[in-house]
């Protein structure tokens, strides 16, 4: 560590393992009920764990995302943060409104559109939330000594991030207008501004952790978002097939978001080559995992599980059924979940002092994690198919496919408990690392300056 | 070989012509087209009600509309052409006792004006043009297996509120299989038996299935007369 300030991202992350930790609790509730165990209805019906589980959900990445920013942007610009004191009141008041809207959703309290279920008085706080993180992080990029491509195609990321959230504050009568500008919030930023955070964040682990030339990876940054930005903004049309806009989307929705994996599999390919590239290699193997990791699990999750279900033909079985929880899971976790892991890996040797870098806790909880995660992918992918051919193609009645694909359900538990085994584990090393008391050194923590020192 | 400067042209100007387009197309899909798709002359006060309620419930929690939403619940868009009006009225007050046993939905104490809201909202959603989802089961191929579930109130020589029935019972070989298929019902009972049943089916047989259902006199007559007629 190179600089004092990092170290409040250390609380950032201590946030991601809590509510992380929380999100799984609630997708087990949720996969309880679909195997008829539902005694938590009268308290916690379905909707309120779905809605809990997904804001669980983005608000852990962002703060993961935050956390990252914090020790990254200071390195990327060459000073401390401009103020330390700002950062942890945004992290306080980011929680109190998170926790507010969770509490919320258990007494009926939210919006009821998909993902954006937080209520608009809230909204407003967050807003006001995310621009006092904003200023904080440009502030410290604009006085900085030095600016670079990775910090800033990362807090371009984070600017349009925020910017995103305003469409989905929008007020609508019309379902369809509804949908159309949801979207705008939901699809641009998964397969939009978070794949430029993504860069970032990637960018910057691979630099640190391969010691290749800084050029020769920004280069390639520039090539991934670029190929992200030419597919991902008018690939948004594949979700506009069905929900009453005009048809021309059908052909450009198809052709575009059929070409989005190209960008994941560009960030695949990028990584293992800076990885083969490497001269030598960082002590810090848990970070290499998770970094690589989050690369090819996000084409995989991302890329190819999304084209699967991408051209209209088959969206139109596949709408709205089990298949898209299917995506929905594996590309969360290979992209942005995985991400996250992966920096709070590299980070927290540096931030706490500690050096685990490739212990067995740690090795469990990456395939634990993973090869759970990809069961459950299974289960959910089986269990969508029977559902798409019994309801869509033979016109079965929805209660009675539920009924048929049970099972399924009963196989995802078992990949659930695998998979939250690993996330376990993973907390365990977190809570071994101890408090941030780094030592600030003057070489920071790049390990191949150091060498060449 | 390609250098920093190039492929840092290639992102802008990608991005910023692609973001271009997309936005010229959303504008032309707002106001040339959903209008007309979505028959929003028709969105009257109450079908905006309805969908204040709808979200302010979160519905899409546990169902999908227009194919949005949870997995957890049947598809909504095209519930009031599947169950019709009166039927939807009735199950919101009470969801288990129209599904016995079944999973659960939330029971909400709505209003009868809230409840019209909410169908108008569901017949609004029903007529939009989505482009022909949902799609039509392929029943000619399986015809074996194939459940339907329509409300079939459109057919004349029914009884008026048959769609209430309809959801749970079959009549040939067209309905629900929560209660026994009605097709020679008249064979088994007569109409005083049939008049008792319908009135209070606890009553004639404590603990059974099937819900009292809001039917008037005349209505009920009406049912009774259908029903003693199927032999
Ligand atoms: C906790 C989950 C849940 C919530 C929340 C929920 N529902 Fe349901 N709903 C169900 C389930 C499950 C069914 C299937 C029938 C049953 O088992 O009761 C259903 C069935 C229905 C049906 C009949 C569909 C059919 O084709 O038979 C309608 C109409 C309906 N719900 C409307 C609503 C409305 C309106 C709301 C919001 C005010 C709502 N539901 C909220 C779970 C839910
Ligand atoms: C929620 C589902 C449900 C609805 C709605 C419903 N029924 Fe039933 N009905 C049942 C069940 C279940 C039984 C079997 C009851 C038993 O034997 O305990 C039954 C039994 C009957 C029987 C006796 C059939 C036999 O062969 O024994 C008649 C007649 C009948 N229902 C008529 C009606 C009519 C008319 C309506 C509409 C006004 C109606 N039902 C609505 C569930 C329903
Ligand atoms: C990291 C990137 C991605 C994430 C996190 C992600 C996540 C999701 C989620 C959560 C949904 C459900 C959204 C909702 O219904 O509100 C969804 C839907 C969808 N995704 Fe992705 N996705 C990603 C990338 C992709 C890519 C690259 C493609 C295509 C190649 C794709 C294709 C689709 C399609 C077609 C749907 C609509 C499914 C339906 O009609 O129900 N996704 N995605
Ligand atoms: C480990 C235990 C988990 C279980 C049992 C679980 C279960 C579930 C269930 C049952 C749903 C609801 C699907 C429906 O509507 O019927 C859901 C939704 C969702 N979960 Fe999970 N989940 C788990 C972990 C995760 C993780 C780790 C992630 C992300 C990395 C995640 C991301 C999502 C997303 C994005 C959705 C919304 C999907 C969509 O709308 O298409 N879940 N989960
Ligand atoms: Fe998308």
């Amino acid at each position: 560590m190179k600089y004092e300030s990092q170290k409040v991202s250390f609380w950032f992350f201590a946030t991601c393992m809590l509510l992380l930790t929380l999100q799984i609790v609630y997708g087990f509730i949720m996969g309880f009920d679909r195997i008829g165990l539902d005694v938590l209805h009268d308290w916690i019906p379905f909707n309120a764990a779905r809605a809990t589980h997904t804001n669980l959900l983005v608000v852990w990445l962002l703060t993961g995302f935050m956390g990252a920013a914090h020790y990254i942007i200071p390195e990327e610009s060459g000073r401390e943060l401009f103020s330390v004191k700002l950062a942890y009141i945004q992290l306080i008041s980011l929680i109190l409104v998170g926790v507010t809207a969770i509490i919320g959703f258990h007494f009926n309290w939210w919006e009821g559109r998909k993902f954006l279920e937080i209520p608009r008085p809230l909204d407003y706080l967050v807003v006001l939330n995310v621009l006092t993180f904003l200023a904080n992080i440009i502030l410290t990029m604009w006085n900085g000594k030095k600016h670079t491509t990775t910090g800033i195609v990362l807090v371009m990321g984070l600017l349009f991030a925020a910017l995103l959230y305003l469409p989905g504050m929008i007020w609508f009568d019309n379902q369809t207008l509804d949908s159309f500008f949801r979207w705008y919030v939901v699809h641009l930023w998964v397969e939009g501004v978070w794949e430029l955070i993504m860069g970032g964040i990637l960018a910057f682990l691979l630099i640190k952790l391969t010691g290749v030339d800084r050029e020769v990876i920004e280069k390639w940054l520039y090539v991934i978002v670029g190929l992200t930005f030419l597919s991902g903004v008018l690939g948004t049309g594949h979700h506009y097939y069905y929900i009453g806009a005009p048809k021309y989307w059908l052909m450009i929705g198809g052709i575009f978001s059929i070409l989005e994996p190209l960008a994941f599999l560009a960030m695949a390919l990028f990584a293992i080559n800076m990885y083969r590239k490497a001269g030598r290699e960082h002590p810090n193997k848990l970070a290499l995992y998770w970094t690589l990791g989050c690369a090819l699990t996000s084409f995989v999750g991302a890329g190819l599980l999304g084209a699967a279900h991408t051209l209209p033909q088959v969206n139109m079985y596949t709408h709205g059924t089990l298949v898209t929880a299917m995506h929905g899971h594996m590309a969360f976790w290979g992209a942005y979940a995985m991400l996250v892991l992966a920096i709070i890996s590299y980070s927290m040797p540096l931030l706490t002092g500690r050096k685990i870098y490739n212990n067995k806790v740690g090795l469990y909880a990456f395939w634990l994690s993973n090869i759970g995660m990809l069961g459950m992918t299974v289960a959910l992918a089986v269990a969508g198919i029977a559902q798409v051919y019994l309801e869509r193609k033979y016109g079965m009645d929805f209660l009675a496919v539920q009924k048929e694909i049970e099972i399924h359900f009963v196989v995802m538990l078992i990949c659930a408990t695998m998979f939250a085994t690993g996330i376990g584990l993973y907390i365990a090393n977190f809570i071994k690392y101890g408090g941030p008391v780094g030592q600030v050194t003057e070489e920071g923590d790049n390990y191949f300056e150091e060498a060449v020192a | 070989m390609l250098s920093k400067n190039q492929a840092r042209t290639f992102f802008v100007v990608g991005t910023v012509f692609f973001t271009g387009v997309f936005f010229y197309l959303s504008y032309d899909t707002v106001v040339n087209h959903v209008d007309k798709q979505t028959n929003s002359q028709n969105m009257s006060a109450e079908v905006v009600r309805g969908k204040r309620l709808f979200d302010e419930n979160n519905c899409m929690g546990c169902h999908t509309i227009m194919g949005e939403g949870a997995y957890y619940a049947p598809e909504l868009t095209k519930v009031y052409e599947r169950r019709g009006p009166d039927w939807i009225d009735v199950f919101m007050d009470d969801p288990e006792a129209m599904f016995p046993g079944e999973r659960k939905m939330v029971k909400y104490n709505f209003t009868k004006e809230e409840k019209a809201d909410l169908i108008a909202f569901f017949k609004w959603v029903g007529e939009i043009d989505l482009n022909g989802f949902p799609p039509e089961p392929d029943k000619g191929a399986f015809a074996s297996t194939v459940i339907t579930t329509t409300g079939s109130a459109a057919v004349e020589e029914k009884p008026s509120k048959w769609s209430l029935c309809s959801a749970c019972h079959s009549l040939g070989g067209s309905g629900g299989n929560v209660g026994p298929a009605l097709d020679g019902v008249g064979n088994k009972f007569d109409a005083d038996y049939l008049r008792k049943w319908i009135s209070d089916p606890q009553s004639v047989k404590p603990g059974t299935a099937m819900p009292k259902l809001p039917l008037s006199d005349a209505e009920r007559e009406e049912m009774v007369e259908f029903l003693s007629k199927l032999k």
